[in-house]
């Protein structure tokens, strides 16, 4: 994982972490760099801090801190010594790099009217590793099929912050584009097309409108396009079969999420959410939940033996009555457990 | 004989040094107005075009002539090649290097010098005030150098034929 950012990194930054054991490099997911503070490194889930010697400790003394100089070559490596060029991200708060890594900024933001312009005087970094990790929705899938269509069910994905949404819903994107549907019965269906909105270019990691990551050969990416705006216009100009979006929350998401569940597409989206319960608690997700935008709901926990699934129907009361099954609205269906990892758990009943 | 001919050697070593200095005078002004223009399509780059610097500088480069194309291909590259050096320290480097190979001053070396600590690492409206600011220091030069020409230019041609004739004379 080192190795794919490693020549973001100033060359100080570059040799300390490359003394990180290499079973560490490899699971590296965050690298935090403050100037003037101490570096920290997260993996697994932990943070650490790092020495001079490249030692990891629990505790802030004796870390190595970097200085304004490595900070500053550190921002002009990532901005291509061009930070003028990036003021959208500077907006955003965070620049995507080519392999879909994202960087997220901390500093003294400029002001305009009241909204966000930029940030300058930038002391925090973020690096946050991307992983592509192909075959990642293979135990997902088979549940979110749709078998009269011979498509996917519209499905929300809820966890909180780097459960893996991001990896998922790109596998999916890349297995439903390919047509590499993992379950027997499904063989023979051809491969959809895909409409992905990139809001954030980390599903697609797009660089100059192409795609960095493997997404699949019927996939188009609407990149750093606002999802509301980049929904309807895929839906007029592309005509996807699926739409995936990530981190929906908005009011106007809701509005262009209704719209694709009407006209037919399936839609497969991420949200931050504990679960399904926390889901409802917020009135956009609420609403298309009880409209029936999405017919699952996946619920994704990190455990030590990777990441788990839970997969609930998510009909809306007055909807599943009329149904099959007239059970209560949640947690109707059962839960599969996988891990990403490929170590399985077998939790189903 | 030989007397002669030394006289004519010293002639016309004095007439080349005369011209030689008069043609740096001729091409101060010149080389500054051509770095005003690579300048201005820099800023134009960066401005409206939004071209991330290394490429930014290329473009400059291939619309320059030499010398000056040669300052801006360095500085860009010298990123790539050297590891571990801020846009700051490879402009420096760019700039003092192929200094030699231009006639410009020291004055200009440092308003130069000045813009690459700024380049690059600040929004667009800034880097476009830097690079205007840059251009309206080397103006003032270019009037400076133009006004040098004019006094000087005629000068250094008519001197270094006069010296050498001072010295024949002061040797015969």
């Amino acid at each position: 994982m080192l190795a794919r950012i490693v020549h973001l990194l100033p060359l100080e930054l570059k040799t300390l972490l490359e003394k990180l054991p290499e079973s560490l490099q490899e699971q590296l997911e965050e690298i935090r760099i403050r100037e003037g503070r101490p570096l920290e490194v997260c993996f697994r889930g932990q943070s650490r801090f790092m020495t001079l010697d490249g030692s990891m400790r629990q505790t802030a003394d004796a870390a190595f801190k970097p200085t304004s100089d490595t900070c500053r070559k550190l921002l002009e490596r990532i901005t291509n010594y061009s930070l003028y060029a990036m003021e959208e991200e500077l907006r955003r708060g965070f620049i995507t790099v080519s392999g879909g890594h994202r960087i997220g900024l901390a500093g003294r933001t400029i002001l305009d009217g009241g909204v966000v312009r930029g940030i300058r005087d930038i002391g925090g970094f973020n690096i946050r590793v991307a992983r592509e990790v192909i075959g990642a929705s293979a135990n997902l899938l088979p549940r979110l099929l749709d078998r009269s269509r011979k498509t996917l069910h519209s499905a929300l994905i809820l966890a909180p912050p780097q459960q893996g949404k991001t990896t998922l819903v790109r596998d999916i994107a890349r297995s439903v584009s390919y047509g590499l549907w993992p379950s027997p019965e499904a063989g023979s269906w051809q491969g959809r097309k895909v409409g992905i909105v990139d809001e954030r270019s980390e599903i697609a990691a797009c660089v100059r409108g192409i795609p960095t990551f493997d997404v699949g050969p019927r996939t188009d990416v609407m990149d750093a396009c606002p999802k509301a705006e980049g929904m309807m216009m895929m839906l007029r100009s592309m005509s996807p079969e699926v739409l995936i979006a990530d981190e929906i929350g908005r009011p106007e998401d809701g509005e262009a999420i209704r719209e694709a569940s009407h006209a037919g597409v399936s839609v497969v989206a991420t949200a931050h959410a504990y679960d399904l319960q926390d889901a409802r608690g917020r009135p956009v997700l609420r609403k298309l939940l009880d409209d029936g935008a999405f017919t699952h709901v996946v619920e994704l926990k990190r455990t030590e033996q990777g990441i788990m699934h839970r997969v609930v129907s998510a009909e809306a009361p007055g909807r599943s009555a009329a149904r099959e099954q007239p059970q209560t609205p949640q947690r109707t269906a059962v839960g599969a457990v996988h891990s990403l990892l490929g170590l399985h758990r077998a939790d189903d009943p | 004989m030989i007397k002669l001919l030394g006289a004519v050697l010293i002639l016309f070593a004095g007439t080349m040094i005369g011209f030689q200095q008069a043609a740096r005078f001729a091409e101060r002004p010149r080389q500054l107005r051509q770095l005003a223009h690579a300048l201005q399509r820099l800023e134009t780059e960066i401005g409206y075009g939004h071209t991330p610097l290394p490429e930014a500088l290329e473009r400059t480069a291939l619309s320059s002539p030499e010398p000056l194309a040669g300052l801006f291909r360095k500085a860009a590259t010298g990123i790539w090649e050297t590891e571990g050096l801020t846009f700051r320290e490879s402009w420096e480097r760019a700039v003092k290097s192929q200094w030699p190979e231009t006639s410009l001053r020291m004055n200009e070396q440092a308003v130069l010098i000045r813009l690459g600590s700024t380049l690059g690492i600040s929004d667009k409206e800034d880097q476009m005030k830097h690079i205007r600011l840059t251009l309206v220091q080397l103006k003032a030069e270019e009037d400076a150098a133009r006004d040098d020409q004019g006094r000087y230019e005629k000068m250094w041609k008519s001197l270094g034929i006069l010296i050498a004739v001072l010295i024949v004379i002061l040797m015969v």
